[in-house]
């Protein structure tokens, strides 16, 4: 286990206790918006940021799972608990057919294709108003329920509990995906697309691969999002939602799992903070798109990279000195 | 017959447009290696710039129109010297600029709210009264557009190719090196091909603004068009970029009177989507 997976575990552990130190219902909220975020910033990374995909349309998974969820629940009367898992599914359908094109793509196409795609999906959501609501979006979906116990009682702890889970798992899932044999082919088509093909692994199946498998969590996501919230509207899709995430992995530091976690409760709570002061609602994007200009000309790691100068990691080879024997 | 002209002519209205902002992308493009997505957005200040000039000042349109391109583009010289300058040595340069842009875009949006407000404005016609086209009653306003569109596109395209600076421009954009050691200033290059696109991005809005509303997000749904517009044209050249925009423009109209206006995006996109999978760089991209 390296040093960072350390950090995530004891990361963990404290958010796991967050619930016994701050009661109130508002201080959970943020927890759990900032809980999401990490999950479809840290997915996004594996994409952006492990294979070199130039992916611009990753709100796209997470509006799919964000209209899947609403319009099972809402219109198809489908308990949420089955709504949910239901849009990793067609997050993961709507990742194969933005692939399909991006796979054989390069360079500046690949940000045309990927953000054209979420541009039309915002097109798509507001002309098909009578199935998604239009500009005014879905709202009152049901509740989330065990039993007779509703999700919203106890200040959402419930909630809270989930979306900690679900980010547990996402980023254990992630993990995995960047250690196994896959996760290096990724890296292989990233830095040496050339090298990756003669060693015999096929560019466009791998970006098709890490595009799906990157919708599944942030499909999900999107899902516990809308039912949490108990509205969908085609904001989602929108540019502030995408500066703001993709503010997040590049403040945490493209490449790691850690770094866009940690980005996201950081972000969350400024914006919030942000949002608290008076004429400040537009004004913190302003704040957030000029620390995501400044980070990417001071530190094009992210936050990760002055942690690691810091303190070097184990694993770089320590200063020589002179054995003993 | 009708039908067909009236569709013939709003597919011509909306392909000078997208002929506009996608021309100024592919300036960019070709001169920089930059894809500027601040473009829809500075299509924006320039239409609440001329607005500014125009109603707020009381100093009528025709200064507002000025006004709202020489302000876009005096913002796309700050745009490029601030967060597409200093990334030129970058590793990831394409990528890195994108997120700039990006950025930049957020902050052109977000600060025009902050500025203007969110009550809808619009800007008089330049040109008053209808013109009868093919039998087809459209606005002056709308007639100018239409004949403004290729002027202003066959001037740019005679700039890049015949004046002294509009060479030295394409020779940065072929081979920075070569064109630097033959005494071409490249950073002054780049700064003009930056300040020219964003004038016409300006220009773009300021026309459209007393068709369409002016908003902060007004910009967005052309630039939507306009990367379709690249996708299917390629990004290399200013007359396949022309083409496809008004390639892109009829099959748009055409496509709201056989589709409908709500399957129209959908259909548009998976037309790319199937251009993209048979020609990777665009129907009239080279192979």
């Amino acid at each position: 286990m390296t040093r960072n997976n350390l950090l995530l575990l004891a990361l963990f552990v404290v958010l796991a206790f967050v619930p016994q130190i701050f009661t109130d219902g508002y201080v959970r909220h943020l927890f759990i918006i900032a809980f999401i975020y990490a999950i479809i910033a840290s997915n996004w990374n594996l994409s952006l940021g492990h294979c070199g995909i130039f992916n611009f349309g990753h709100m796209t998974f997470f509006g799919i799972g964000v209209y899947t969820a609403a319009i099972l629940t809402k219109t198809a009367g489908v308990n949420p608990w089955l709504a949910i898992p239901a849009c990793a599914v067609t997050a993961a359908i709507s990742a194969v057919i933005m692939a399909a094109p991006v796979a054989r793509l390069k360079g500046i196409y690949v940000v045309l294709v990927t953000f054209a795609v979420n541009q039309l999906m915002v097109q798509l959501v507001l002309s098909q108003a009578d199935l998604t609501g239009g500009a005014k979006g879905l709202v009152r979906l049901p509740f989330l329920t065990i039993g007779d116990y509703s999700f919203i009682r106890d200040y959402k702890l419930g909630y809270y509990y989930l979306a900690l889970i679900l980010l547990a798992l996402s980023t254990a899932f992630l993990i995995l995906v960047a250690g196994s044999p896959f996760g290096k082919s990724l890296k292989a088509v990233r830095d040496a697309e050339d090298y990756a093909t003669a060693r015999g692994i096929s560019v466009a199946r791998t970006r098709i691969s890490v595009l799906v498998l990157s919708a599944i969590f942030t499909g999900i996501a999107g899902g516990f999002y809308t039912v949490y919230l108990r509205v969908a509207s085609p904001e989602v899709f929108g540019f502030g939602t995408m500066s703001l995430v993709l503010s997040m992995v590049l403040i945490g530091g493209i490449n790691s799992v850690l770094g866009p976690v940690i980005a996201a409760l950081a972000l969350t709570f400024a914006s919030e903070a942000m949002a608290g002061i008076g004429g400040f609602e537009d004004a913190r994007y302003i704040v957030i798109a000029v620390a995501m200009i400044l980070v990417l000309r001071l530190a094009p790691g992210g936050l990760i990279q002055i942690l690691e100068r810091l303190a070097p990691t184990g694993q770089k080879p320590a200063t020589p000195t002179r054995s003993p024997a | 017959m009708d039908t067909l002209l009236a569709t013939l002519v709003s597919g011509l209205v909306l392909g000078s447009l997208y002929a506009l902002m996608a021309s100024g992308l592919s300036l960019v493009w070709t001169t920089l290696g930059v894809f500027n997505f601040t473009h829809g957005a500075l299509m924006m200040v320039g239409a609440f710039i001329a607005w500014t000039v125009s109603e707020a000042a009381g100093a009528g349109p025709v200064a507002g129109v000025v006004a709202g391109t020489l302000g876009a583009g005096l913002i796309g010289i700050v745009i490029e010297r601030l967060v597409i300058r200093p990334f030129y040595a970058s590793r990831n340069m394409l990528l890195v600029t994108a997120m700039t842009t990006l950025a930049v875009t957020i902050i052109l949006e977000r600060g025009a709210q902050m500025i203007w407000g969110p009550r809808l404005k619009q800007l008089p016609p330049l040109v008053d009264g209808e013109i009868r086209l093919f039998g087809n009653a459209i606005s002056a306003h709308e007639a100018l557009l239409l004949v403004a569109a290729p002027i202003i596109l066959i001037a740019l395209w005679r700039f890049t190719v015949s004046s002294k600076i509009g060479r030295s421009l394409r020779a940065v954009g072929q081979n920075q090196d070569s064109a630097a050691l033959i005494g071409v200033d490249v950073p002054t290059a780049f700064a003009l091909a930056f300040a020219i696109s964003a004038a016409l991005a300006g220009l773009t809005g300021a026309l459209l603004g007393s068709i369409r509303f002016i908003t902060p997000a007004m910009g967005s749904e052309p630039l939507t068009k306009a990367m379709i517009v690249v996708i299917f044209g390629g990004l290399g050249s200013l007359g396949s970029t022309a083409g496809a925009a008004y390639l892109i423009g009829f099959i748009e109209a055409f496509l709201v009177l056989w589709v409908g206006l709500y399957w129209t995006p959908f259909a548009l996109f998976l037309l790319m989507i199937l251009v993209l999978l048979l020609r990777p760089n665009g129907i009239f991209g080279k192979r």
